[in-house]
């Protein structure tokens, strides 16, 4: 187990190390360099560019072979140093701390919510498959998956804040984190981001149920005289755990910079999504490599944390 | 020259990568020489014709009592049937409408935020003779069906516009997206070894980039075009094709009929053009038709964020105009929206009535 982690991990670093190189390949390939999108924003806000120009250049060393600029990208981002923000002018890393948790507390609960009702959803419609409520789960459900989240967003928006007016049609960021006010002004984004997860992890457990509901251990229980309810809690929903648990945490992985992402600039939530969508249109590079970086580096540690995860809910795993 | 057609497995093959050669060559005299023979939509447009032509028409029309088949077992799953008229539906209004829509573009403020026909609204116009704003009732007209935006565009018109762009990416970068994931897929399982290797540890890279994530930091470096977005679409969009064309030419590889063509000395080019790609078009078909709904949303979402290209009316765009006015116009948020939405749903049901059609465990 334990030389399974250590390969684990260090298939990790392997392939974290193949994710700096091809964004370095994609910055270098760039039709226009770095030093463009700092004068860009220099000259923006009236500077004068002649003497900015060589400090720019020794700074990125820009003027240097390709492979010690290679080594010099890659070793800066190793110790941490990810450059400064050239919109906000602090820290790309400090930037990100004081945001990340405006995108956690979304995508916490909208995983909560979705974690929840799915699986209940899902198990409900199998136990009574081809019932009324198993039909309306399955087109909810075929719904759920096909409705774009950004649009949803907007209907919301529509319905409950334009139309009834139950909520603010914007996120206010006054708000402090932990208030039952913040949690009201969260409706709105989690069901958006929740829907279609939900939907998916519905489908999910209702295919994963139904497949262990016909297994001879089901029949086995059953005929032993288990009651009905322990034998869908602890010996079906149990087996059924392994595929549902892997979408989860792929979702968990993707949805930071996909779905959250759109939620954040719908609602205007200044999480990490909308850091980096001001940062696109700021020309603020280094924000938009930094954001880059991290999105895949979520994906890695989530994909990690998945393999680990597998050994304990399905002990018949062995990655020896 | 007798001899390397049949060692490709056919004169098909050899004529699409005839076909697709020439098209390279085009394209890098294009490149080279300056010249402007094709426009660069075009290039995709020739190729995705030729794969279409050699390896979706012309077998299902050399196997007629095949496609018959098929056809009897997809048409037996009503939702799927459904799904392919919608996209016939769509394809018809993308190429035909333009020419009876009035232009996206064409900017008329005294006819702004008409609303759709059978709906009426009240607002506050600009009274020229009373020289104040007064109230007004705004019917909707049949000059413009679904209505007009707050500059006073046609939303037909616009929606239309925005059907071709959908199809267009969601077709063309699909099709070169899994044209590169089937080719790295089967050439990943045919030579093993550190070939695997290395090709399933880049798919492992390119898959850790959140797929929109990474959509977004190539239109930053490079500039958003339509074609860079279908091109870029199509490099990144791979790797889940590739994983599984990989795992089912794999468990195919070591199957009876290509052992024992491999025992009668078949060449490798033979065994993969003959035996490994005929039976793996099935999973490409379906994942094909599954990928191409999250790819037009993906274009979607981007012109949403305003990273689309600026110079076509796509649904995104038009839906990112319609959250601006959703208080004094909501048709133009929701009318988009709802032509996306049920765009995906048809593809969804499609490739979900191919998979149950192509697999002959499932009962239809």
């Amino acid at each position: 187990m334990r030389r399974y982690i250590i390969k684990r991990l260090l298939y990790t670093l392997l392939i974290a190390w193949g994710v700096l190189t091809i964004t370095f390949v994609l910055l270098r390939l760039s039709p226009s360099s770095p030093a463009d999108k700092y004068l860009l924003n220099l000259t923006a806000r009236g500077q004068d560019i002649s003497q900015v120009i060589a400090s720019i250049e020794a700074r990125y060393g820009l003027n240097r072979p390709i492979h010690e600029q290679y080594f010099q990208y890659v070793g800066s981002l190793v110790r941490g140093d990810w450059g400064w923000s050239l919109s906000t002018s602090m820290p790309v890393l400090e930037l990100l701390g004081r945001h990340w948790v405006y995108s956690f507390q979304l995508i916490l609960l909208a995983t909560i919510v979705a974690v929840f009702l799915g699986i209940l959803i899902g198990v409900y419609s199998a136990v009574r498959q081809y019932s009324r409520a198993d039909y309306i789960a399955t087109f909810f459900s075929f719904v759920g998956i096909a409705l774009p989240n950004f649009w949803l967003g907007i209907m919301l928006i529509l319905i409950f804040s334009v139309k009834l007016g139950w909520f603010k049609t914007y996120y206010d960021t006054a708000l402090p984190i932990l208030s039952l006010d913040n949690l009201k002004a969260l409706v709105l984004p989690v069901l958006t981001l929740s829907t279609g997860m939900m939907a998916g992890y519905t489908r999910y457990t209702r295919s994963a149920t139904l497949d262990n509901l016909r297994k001879d251990f089901v029949l086995f229980a059953r005929s032993k005289g288990v009651p009905e309810r322990t034998v869908i809690l602890r010996h079906v929903l149990r087996n059924a755990m392994l595929p549902i648990v892997t979408i989860i945490m792929f979702d968990l992985g993707s949805i930071v910079f996909g779905g959250a992402y759109l939620t954040e600039i719908i609602f205007g939530i200044p999480g990490l999504g909308r850091i980096s969508f001001n940062a696109v249109f700021a020309q603020d590079y280094p924000v938009v490599v930094a954001v880059t970086l991290i999105g895949a580096l979520v994906v890695l540690l989530v994909n990690l944390i998945t393999d680990v995860l597998y050994t304990y809910l399905d002990p018949r795993i062995r990655y020896d | 020259m007798k001899s390397l057609v049949s060692r490709l497995g056919g004169r098909r093959h050899a004529t699409a990568l005839g076909l697709l050669l020439l098209l390279g060559a085009v394209g890098l005299a294009q490149g080279w020489l300056g010249l402007t023979l094709l426009p660069p939509l075009a290039f995709f447009y020739a190729f995705l014709g030729v794969l279409m032509l050699l390896y979706g028409a012309m077998p299902l029309y050399t196997n007629r009592r095949l496609t018959a088949h098929y056809w009897r077992r997809t048409r037996r799953n009503r939702l799927a049937v459904a799904g392919l008229w919608f996209i016939v539906f769509l394809v018809l209004l993308a190429v035909i409408g333009p020419f009876f829509t009035q232009s996206p573009t064409r900017v008329n403020f005294p006819e702004k935020n008409l609303p759709p026909l059978g709906f009426t609204i009240s607002q506050s116009t600009f009274d020229l003779s009373a020289g104040q704003f007064i109230a007004k009732e705004t019917p909707g007209v049949w000059e413009h069906p679904l209505g007009t935006d707050d500059k006073g565009r046609d939303m037909l018109a616009m929606l239309v516009s925005g059907a071709g762009v959908s199809l267009q990416v969601g077709l063309l970068a699909t099709g070169l997206a899994v044209f590169l994931g089937a080719v790295l897929g089967v050439t990943s399982a045919y030579a093993g070894g550190w070939v695997d290797n290395a090709l399933m540890r880049f798919t492992d890279i390119m898959m850790t980039f959140p797929f929109f994530l990474l959509l977004i930091f190539i239109v930053f470096l490079y500039g958003a075009s339509l074609t860079l977005i279908i091109v870029v679409i199509g490099l990144t969009g791979w790797t889940g094709t590739a994983r599984l064309v990989r795992s089912e030419a794999l468990s195919l590889r070591t199957r009876e009929f290509v052992l024992a063509a491999r025992a009668l000395g078949a060449s490798p080019a033979r065994v993969i053009f003959r035996h490994l790609i005929p039976n793996v078009m099935s999973p490409i078909i379906v994942i094909a038709t599954l990928s191409i709904p999250g790819i037009i949303l993906a274009e979607s979402a981007l012109s949403f964020v305003g990273l689309g290209d600026p110079s076509v009316a796509s649904w995104g765009r038009v839906l990112n105009a319609g959250q601006q006015t959703l208080d004094t116009a909501w048709w133009v948020a929701v009318e988009p929206g709802v032509l996306l939405f049920f765009t995906v749903l048809a593809f969804n049901f499609l490739g979900d009535g191919l998979r149950d059609a192509f697999d002959p465990r499932t009962e239809v």
